[in-house]
């Protein structure tokens, strides 16, 4: 676009972030993190499948401190995918396009889908079993 | 494809720091990018001190004033300093506005100033808007009509021209073309040369959304496109950054809609 050697003016460098543009980001990025996710629940599925040795290894992993992090990130891109998802859907059918409404669903979709992951992980360590 | 980084001509780098007045008692510092095409050198942002004690209200105000008493080589677009030419629109502290209705008081102290995004640079803040008006001129902004000439105005019932002018005022008749918001949309960024932008998706809407106007199908064909029209991901920096208090966003999403309508 940049015609002969005229420079470009700056754009990302420079272009506050807003929750516009910051959920924006945040939907796509977080659509490859459950993508990925989705490789990992395959794994544990295969390694389900192959025998106690490889499960307990794979379950070694993801009770690291590490896979919990891990599993923390996808159970939160998994809430703010939906929710946000939602929001499209709403935006798809043509409504919710007021400034203010935009601002205040996407505080919403921030503390609602901040607020499932709690949830989940809460229940999800109140029904935890013993380590096989 | 997405560019994150700004090509080796355009990196911005430290510029000069021109004089503080003297005997001011409102000094207000502004951080603004320069760039001159004639000592090829890359661009720069330079740091001015305005004595807001001896200017106007508006964020245009202080730059007329830098022209005037301190910088004359400085160089942007200005005409009628009310909000309604676009001539002024620019990028201050992160966000583009126009500098005619941004109250100085509204802005960070430093303020930053750059020209309006990911634009070829004529001058310092004068942006080449040629692509733009391109893409502009390419949904044919006129009106299209099988009838044949009336004797008089073709009418419109009150509810058919708001559908234009919006009941607030704020409709896509409303808008000025100041490219606001196509030049902080990022997917204009990194598809802009067949992504036609918020602006020009909202002029395309405002003769969509004409009762006089006879060619919905048409205009709908030329916008069925992988990226002409759906290039939009509902980002909506442009709403955000209206200085206009229009809905590009919204625009867009009717177009959509209009032809997924179509379609069943």
């Amino acid at each position: 676009m940049a015609g002969n050697d005229r420079p470009l003016s700056p754009d990302l460098q420079i272009y506050r972030p807003q929750l516009t543009s910051v959920l924006s980001i945040t939907h796509r990025l977080t659509g490859i993190a459950l993508s990925v996710g989705s490789l990992l629940l395959v794994g544990w599925l295969i390694a389900a499948a192959a025998g106690p040795s490889a499960y307990a290894t794979l379950h070694g992993f993801l009770a690291s401190w590490l896979g919990l992090l891990l599993l923390l990130g996808w159970t939160f891109s998994l809430f703010f995918h939906l929710c946000n998802g939602i929001r499209h859907l709403f935006w798809d059918a043509g409504y919710g396009f007021d400034l203010r409404t935009i601002y205040a669903s996407g505080w919403a979709v921030v503390v609602i889908s901040i607020g499932l992951t709690l949830v989940a992980w809460i229940i999800s360590f109140g029904m935890r079993g013993p380590h096989p | 494809m997405a560019q994150f980084t700004l090509p080796k001509n355009s990196k911005v780098t430290e510029g000069k720091t021109w004089a503080y007045p003297s005997g001011a008692h409102d000094v207000r510092e502004y951080k603004i990018y320069r760039w001159n095409p004639d000592d090829g050198k890359n661009p720069r942002m330079d740091t001015y001190y305005v004595d807001c004690g001896d200017c106007g209200p508006m964020v245009l105000d202080a730059l007329i004033w830098i022209k005037n008493n301190i910088d004359p080589t400085l160089t942007f677009r200005r005409s009628c300093r009310e909000g309604v030419c676009g001539s002024c629109s620019m990028n201050i502290d992160g966000t583009n506005w126009l500098a005619c209705t941004r109250f100085i008081a509204d802005t960070a102290e430093p303020a930053t100033i750059y020209p309006l995004n990911h634009l070829p640079v004529v001058k310092d803040l004068v942006p080449d808007l040629t692509h733009l008006y391109a893409q502009y001129a390419l949904i044919e902004p006129w009106l299209k009509t099988d009838k044949a000439a009336p004797e008089r105005e073709r009418l419109q019932s009150p509810d058919q021209a708001e559908a234009l002018n919006g009941e607030d005022g704020k409709g896509p008749a409303a808008c000025i073309l100041c490219f606001c918001c196509t030049s902080g949309c990022p997917s204009h960024w990194w598809n802009g040369n067949r992504f036609l932008g918020p602006a020009v998706l909202l002029q395309a809407w405002r003769w969509l959304a004409d009762s006089r106007d006879d060619a919905t199908g048409e205009r709908l064909d030329n916008l069925e496109d992988p990226f002409r029209l759906y290039r939009c991901h509902t980002i909506l920096n442009c709403t955000r950054t209206c200085p206009k208090g229009l809905n590009p966003g919204k625009a867009i999403a009717s177009i959509k809609k209009m032809i997924a309508e179509r379609r069943s």
